[in-house]
């Protein structure tokens, strides 16, 4: 059996009660690769990050770890390891003893697990911190200790659930870059789960998109930016506009479509909504007379030379080679 | 109002020495003390063990809330009836004619009434535990119910199976709910004074019905003694098991 | 390799320890229930049966007898004896309770003693606590009588379970709602009347039902401070004493029937509440936002 794929579901389904989770879903993460799944709130995302851990029970359908078929395992005999969105730190032990932990439950001695453990506590810098409890620490560094504790168990796969939710921005950058050198320096597959958009395409080698319990699409952040499948995904992945266009439905990326004054060149005409200034560009929001929403990004000097204001009539014109045609 | 009097002793201020000495010394003191000690200790370890896989049952094993919330009033409810009459309720159920033997002979399990069910400490152990569980109960279920349920997973995570994760976790998680169902019970049982008497038949007694009976007799000064070593003993209880747990940070919480 | 199963994923299925703790809690439930019911079909025990099995022929008499002034106790006084004393307790310890749990929300000096002394009362045991505040009645040369003395010793029960519970459902609320109201316009009063007492509402009736029937089943706080006239407990106990005859049980039984009677139309209303200001949310499938999926949001 050729263990080609760190993790692979194969038409894996979960039911609670009379509602359908996950519908069906097949999945292959290729090993010690960086996969997110990205969705909105209620895809579905998280109930399948838990099924691969083991800690939600799989409806139908199978689960393969590394080749092996671990649908009904419990979640020590996996080969995973959880971080779990609130860190879930055990608040009674130490950090010594919250990474001694898992060797603990496999009946390390003490001497040699406290080894170990203080080792993991190096490898996420948080060697100064072993007799603390965790209550003493801030958020960021709680999440450490979390990872240290998921990491001493050697997983083949690392789940991670909305990780980076609960940190400031600024931490928020820190922690992406360090998530990503760990997991190319560990080798093993990571799977991140998360409803942020630009986190999944910055951290991501595999890109997940889920909705309504399904996946709508996979490929990586360059293949889902350039060519999203639906619109759904057009306008989760942010950064295009959706718009009927002879006949047929069209995404086009915001920041190549140019504003023109109204009816000098085919294309949608609006009325300006809204201007952002984001530093380097601007984000113009018009609206069209049907009510659809669209916006052009342009770089400031740009702008500069044609400033718009909120109810001015443009037409938002986009080259033809930045069409891509939806399939729905 | 005055929740301790202190006075009491101090209006007799001449005996003050020789009742304590009286109570160290006589032996139907010890002897008291040494049956109350007894009965409290057993009755603990049956109300913990109890209390604490009923709450656990409550807490983590009932998925429903509704369902949960019904089960937990009903174990609740009794403890707001009369004690008297659950405690005499017994008596008809385990005496020598009573349901419980009745019940058993119908069974064929026992060809005559079991004797000791009923006046012995049989009887008032069973009493206690009746009333007393529910103390219990609601404190550990308290406690439980705050630990956060990923930790658990977390343990299972790391590879804990069920006895460890019960180990590491949720008992270390609920100390100040055992602490504080402890000391409910224990206080109860020290304090009590009907119970022993009525279960036992008179047989055995409770520190504090002794007290009652120096009490009718107009023996003031030895009963105050009495009552203050009693008070004292109790508190070096209680104190002792809040060195152990921090109980007022947890029931403002 | 690959099959498709469709079955209970073990995962999901209960562990073992599931079905003994249930058979556990059945048990315990018989344990707990079993005597009542025993002497509650007792009660209907033929007026020429004994205190125990089996039943005679099935009467009412006892029951009558209940209501007859006998020499030895008489029940109807002691009931509204006990009726009365019970709702002045449940009155006072809600408004002490509801006080001392607003007040606990910020530390203040000598907070740690006020608590300290709740709690001690709460585990002092009963008999002392009674015999205490007698005495002290004596020696200030006052008569112990039933809404003084025996007041006081009865709050000294219910106050802590009051407080202790007031703690817990105040900590729960929430402050915003009120600094929302003050910020609406209203003054202290008004935001005190509308907002957090209606919220705190069900932890009231909480309070003021336990308190209630605590004081309506206390018995040894109250035997030395009652003075001449008997409450209901005081009244079974001197029965007790006396004569054990299925009249004990009618008792009983009906006593326990007030005690349900009170809880149960308590708990309705309660639930009723609750139910009514749930947020409704859909399965608790995943913790950020299952109540997107679920529409019949009601507020």
């Amino acid at each position: 059996m050729d263990a080609r794929y760190d993790v692979e579901l194969v038409s894996v389904t979960k039911q609670y009660g009379a509602t359908l989770a996950v519908d069906a879903i097949s999945l292959r993460v290729p090993k010690a690769g960086y996969c997110c799944l990205l969705g909105p709130s209620g895809c579905g995302k998280t109930s399948t990050l838990r099924m691969i851990a083991g800690h939600e029970g799989i409806t139908e359908g199978d689960l393969l770890i590394d080749g092996r078929n671990v649908t009904d395992l419990p979640p020590w005999a996996r080969g995973t390891a959880m971080m779990f969105q609130n860190y879930a730190l055990f608040p009674h032990l130490s950090c010594l003893d919250n990474v001694a932990f898992g060797p603990k439950m496999r009946r390390v001695k003490r001497a040699e697990r406290h080894r170990r453990a203080r080792e993991f506590l190096d490898l996420v810098q948080m060697g100064d911190y072993a007799k603390r409890l965790p209550n003493e620490l801030s958020g960021g560094q709680q999440q450490r200790i979390a990872l240290a504790r998921a990491l001493i168990m050697r997983p083949r796969v690392l789940l991670l659930d909305e990780p980076l939710s609960a940190l400031d921005p600024f931490l928020r950058v820190r922690m992406r870059e360090e998530l990503k050198r760990l997991q190319r320096e560990l080798k093993i597959t990571f799977i991140h789960v998360t409803h942020a958009q630009d986190e999944a395409m910055a951290m991501a080698d595999l890109m997940v998109v889920m909705d309504g319990g399904k996946i709508c699409q996979t490929g990586s952040p360059y293949e889902v930016f350039e060519r999203p499948v639906s619109a759904f995904v057009a306008r989760f992945i942010g950064g295009h506009n959706v718009v009927p266009w002879r006949n047929k439905l069209i995404a086009v990326r915001t920041d190549q479509c140019v504003l023109e004054p109204p009816g000098a060149v085919p294309g949608v005409r609006g009325w300006v909504s809204n201007v952002e200034y984001q530093g380097p560009t601007v984000r113009v929001g018009l609206t069209t007379k049907d009510g659809l929403e669209v916006a052009a990004v342009l770089r400031d000097d740009v702008f500069k030379q044609r400033p718009l204001s909120t109810g001015d009539e443009v037409t938002l014109s986009w080259p033809e080679a930045s069409v891509h045609h939806l399939a729905a | 109002m005055s929740f301790f009097d202190y006075d009491r002793t101090g209006i007799y201020p001449a005996f003050l020495l020789d009742n304590y000495r009286e109570v160290f010394t006589s032996s139907s003191t010890l002897r008291v003390y040494g049956s109350t000690l007894k009965f409290t200790l057993v009755v603990w370890a049956i109300t913990l063990f109890l209390g604490f896989n009923i709450a656990h049952f409550l807490i983590f094993h009932v998925r429903n809330g509704k369902v949960r919330i019904v089960l937990f009033l009903l174990c609740a409810i009794p403890f707001f009836t009369s004690a008297i009459i659950r405690t005499i309720a017994w008596i008809p159920f385990l005496g020598r004619s009573g349901a419980f033997n009745q019940a058993l002979m119908g069974l064929h399990l026992t060809t005559h009434p079991l004797d000791f069910l009923l006046f012995s400490d049989f009887s008032v152990v069973v009493a206690y535990v009746h009333l007393y569980t529910p103390l219990m109960i609601g404190p550990i279920a308290n406690s439980l119910s705050k630990i956060d349920r990923s930790l658990i997973e977390a343990a299972r995570d790391a590879g804990a199976s069920r006895w460890q994760t019960m180990a590491n976790v949720i008992i270390p998680l609920s100390k100040t709910g055992i602490a504080l169902g402890s000391i409910l019970v224990m206080t109860q049982v020290m304090g009590d004074y009907f119970i022993v008497r009525q279960m036992s038949g008179g047989q055995s007694a409770s520190i504090v019905s002794a007290l009652s009976t120096e009490i009718q007799a107009m023996q003031y000064p030895p009963a105050a003694a009495n009552a203050m070593v009693l008070v004292v003993i109790v508190a070096v209880m209680v104190g002792c098991v809040m060195r152990v747990v921090d109980i007022r940070k947890e029931l403002v919480k | 390799m690959v099959d498709r199963h469709p079955r209970q994923n073990p995962i999901d299925a209960r562990p073992w320890t599931f079905y003994a703790l249930g058979m556990l809690f059945a048990l315990y439930m018989l344990f707990l229930y079993g005597p009542m019911l025993v002497i509650y079909t007792l009660s209907f025990q033929g007026p020429n049966g004994g205190v125990t099995f089996p039943i005679v022929d099935p009467s009412l008499d006892w029951f009558r007898d209940v209501w007859r002034k006998g020499q030895m106790a008489d029940i109807p006084a002691a009931f509204s004896r006990s009726m009365a004393l019970a709702s002045v307790v449940s009155f006072l310890t809600v408004l002490i309770s509801v006080a001392g749990g607003l007040a606990f929300r910020r530390p203040f000096r000598g907070g740690g003693v006020v608590f300290y002394i709740a709690i001690s009362s709460l585990v002092m045991p009963s008999l002392l606590v009674g015999f205490g505040i007698g005495l002290g009645f004596q020696f200030l040369g006052l008569q112990p009588s039933l809404f003084t003395s025996a007041l006081g010793a009865q709050l000294t029960w219910t106050l802590p379970f009051g407080l202790v519970t007031m703690f817990a459902v105040v900590n729960r609320f929430d402050r915003s709602w009120e600094e929302a109201a003050s910020d609406l316009g209203a003054t202290p009063f008004q935001r005190l009347r509308y907002v957090t007492v209606p919220i705190l509402l069900p932890g009231i009736l909480g309070v003021a039902l336990s308190a209630f029937t605590l004081s309506y089943d206390e018995y040894a706080r109250t035997t030395l401070t009652i003075g001449a006239r008997n409450t209901l407990p005081l009244e079974i106990y001197a029965l007790i004493s006396s004569q054990t005859t299925p009249m004990l049980f009618a008792l009983g039984t009906l006593t326990t029937a007030v005690s349900f009677l009170l809880i149960g139309t308590t708990l309705l209303f309660l639930v009723q509440t609750q139910q009514r200001r749930q947020w409704h949310r859909g399965p608790d499938v995943e913790p950020v936002g299952a109540w997107t999926r679920d529409t019949t949001s009601n507020l």
